[in-house]
């Protein structure tokens, strides 16, 4: 007499998956850990900067340095010019904390979270009772990268509900005309934010997916690899950005979702899952 | 049908050949007692079983399909090494995680019934971390239970368990293959305990199958003998050696003598020398005898 096996489409398949996967995600300390710095962190930023900012001289060399801080809370989020780098450095060795403190830090901490979240799975052991029933890695990799864009999303969000909060606490203006501006503007740049979270979502899973367990490998990869990456952000999405960088954004988040995605899942395919 | 069907399996890492043109053959409901040294290359053949790991060359098919078949590996439960359970989610928790991986329907009262089953109702709110060995081995055994699993790969699942967990295994594996036509593929170390329930067996050595029999088979393979108690022992080795070709002294201290016709025979033949037997009775090597002499004739 044959077995009988019930029929699993890819779509009751990834249904599951999913389940599965944000159930961990909104399960997991780590995600609200990450959400809850991405909303902190803002806050710290603004406050403190605002509380050093100014020339400060070095008693013993006499070198001043200057501290430059924000003067309008949207700085945090983005700059206008979409150039991560400051060129002002007429007082002495200047420090821009517009191009180095902003909402782009989320994309260092998104790498933390994709990585803990995939080697979790390898590390617990989870990754055998997972593979045995899921023949089919690509629910695997489609569910990972969709749950983790959430998760970055979410990070964004905090972000910028914390960069509210920290304006609003340091006393800095919230005038958009005065940093080249809009509301549509702003909410074009955090939509385009978000969707270029998937294109680092699914390089990190990659290197998640080759490290396994191997945490801070695939940190350590994730970052390595990221940086060559992370110089286009503020280009791809500056304050005043528009449907045209929402729709790149989409697209590159997209190509390197699927692209990206059918490497990961040759990468499973290959290599042995424990 | 048969549940399993491997043809001239191997696994290389590296230089080291782990598994080398493995035959396997698992009838549906058959209880699969897959025995062999450590290292003998039981775990590799059953992750790669369950499509863990990748196979170096040849062919593996379960209930007749590839065995990456979709629909087939759905139906496999499987406890390898440890249960995969994060350590911070209760256990509870874990199971829900799994019911949802496997679809289950009924999710809740499933895990109910599956943790009633292992007797670990009351643990159901613990962190997976704070459980004992014990209690982590039957929630292993409770998340490969979860969805009604066609194919069962049970790697050590004895390990860590009292003469309760092992009573519970026992009878839960027997419910199952009796009951709703399950098939389980079984390793351990604990012989005897293994051999109460299996129904085939496979022995395996340096990667290679060297036995497949059925319970029957070993049965009538098990060679009978008669152990006998003297009050010298040293007296009765020295004149049984010099009639049989075989006589050994066991652990507790009884003497066996293979290929004797019939116990009088022995006792006559010692009464005749001025030996009087205290104690005198005819038995079979069990399974564990059997595989330790298989694996001496090999070496």
């Amino acid at each position: 007499m044959a077995t009988e096996f019930e029929r699993n489409h890819f779509k009751k398949r990834l249904t599951s998956m999913l389940k599965v996967d944000l159930r961990r995600m909104f399960t997991t300390p780590l995600f609200y850990i990450m959400v809850g710095a991405s909303l902190v962190v803002p806050i710290l930023i603004l406050v403190m900067t605002t509380m050093m900012a100014g020339p400060t001289t070095d008693p013993t060399t006499g070198e001043v340095t200057v501290i430059e801080s924000f003067t309008n809370v949207w700085q945090i989020i983005s700059s206008a010019s979409g150039s991560a780098q400051s060129t002002d450095a007429s007082a002495g060795a200047g420090m821009d904390m517009m191009a180095m403190c902003n909402m782009n830090l989320i994309y260092f901490a998104v790498a933390v979270l994709v990585c803990l979240f995939v080697a979790d799975d390898f590390r617990s052991g989870y990754a055998k009772n997972l593979f045995t029933v899921r023949a089919k890695k690509t629910d695997y990799v489609i569910s990972k990268t969709l749950v983790c864009f959430v998760g970055g999303a979410s990070m964004i969000l905090g972000f910028f509900i914390g960069a509210m909060l920290g304006g609003g606490i340091a006393g800095l203006s919230f005038d958009l005309s005065s940093v080249g501006s809009s509301v549509g503007g702003i909410v074009m740049c955090l939509l385009a934010k978000m969707l270029l979270i998937s294109v680092f979502v699914s390089i990190f899973l990659i290197m998640s997916v080759v490290a396994k367990q191997k945490v801070w490998l695939s940190i350590l990869l994730s970052l390595g690899v990221g940086m060559f990456l992370f110089m286009m952000i503020p280009m791809m999405t500056p304050l005043n950005a528009t449907l045209l960088h929402v729709i790149l954004c989409l697209a590159g988040g997209a190509l390197f979702s699927v692209g990206l995605g059918a490497v990961s899942n040759v990468i499973l395919k290959k290599t042995s899952l424990i | 049908m048969n549940a399993i069907e491997i043809r001239n399996l191997s696994k290389n890492f590296g230089e080291k050949q782990a598994v080398s043109g493995l035959n396997m053959t698992v009838p549906v409901g058959a209880i699969y007692g897959f025995i062999g040294e450590n290292g003998s290359g039981k775990s590799t053949t059953e992750k790669m079983i369950c499509g863990l790991i990748h196979p170096s060359g040849g062919e593996i098919k379960l209930f007749g399909k590839e065995h990456t078949d979709v629909d087939v590996r759905a139906k496999i439960g499987v406890l390898i090494e440890s249960p995969g359970c994060f350590p911070n989610y209760s256990v509870w928790n874990n199971l829900m995680l799994q019911a949802a991986n496997l679809r289950v329907e009924n999710a809740e009262d499933e895990i109910r019934k599956v943790l009633k089953t292992v007797r670990m109702e009351g643990a159901a709110g613990n962190k997976y971390k704070n459980c004992s060995l014990g209690m982590k081995q039957r929630i292993g055994i409770a998340m490969a239970l979860l969805g009604k699993p066609a194919l069962l790969v049970l790697d050590e699942p004895i390990n860590g368990l009292d003469a309760d967990g092992m009573r519970i295994m026992r009878e839960v594996l027997l419910d199952l293959t009796q009951n709703h036509g399950c098939t389980v593929v079984i390793s351990s170390h604990i012989l005897g305990e293994l051999e109460k329930i299996a129904t085939h067996y496979g022995i395996i050595r340096g990667g290679k199958m060297i036995r497949e029999m059925t319970a029957e088979e070993l049965e009538a393979s098990c060679r009978t003998y008669v152990a006998l108690q003297t009050r010298d022992m040293k007296k009765t080795k020295a004149l049984l050696d010099q009639k049989y070709a075989r006589v050994e002294q066991d652990e507790s201290g009884y003497l066996r003598v293979y290929n004797a016709k019939e116990p009088e025979e022995i006792v006559t033949y010692l009464y005749e020398n001025g030996v009087l037997v205290n104690e005198i009775r005819t038995d079979k090597i069990g399974l564990e005898e059997y595989y330790i002499d298989l694996m001496q004739e090999g070496k």
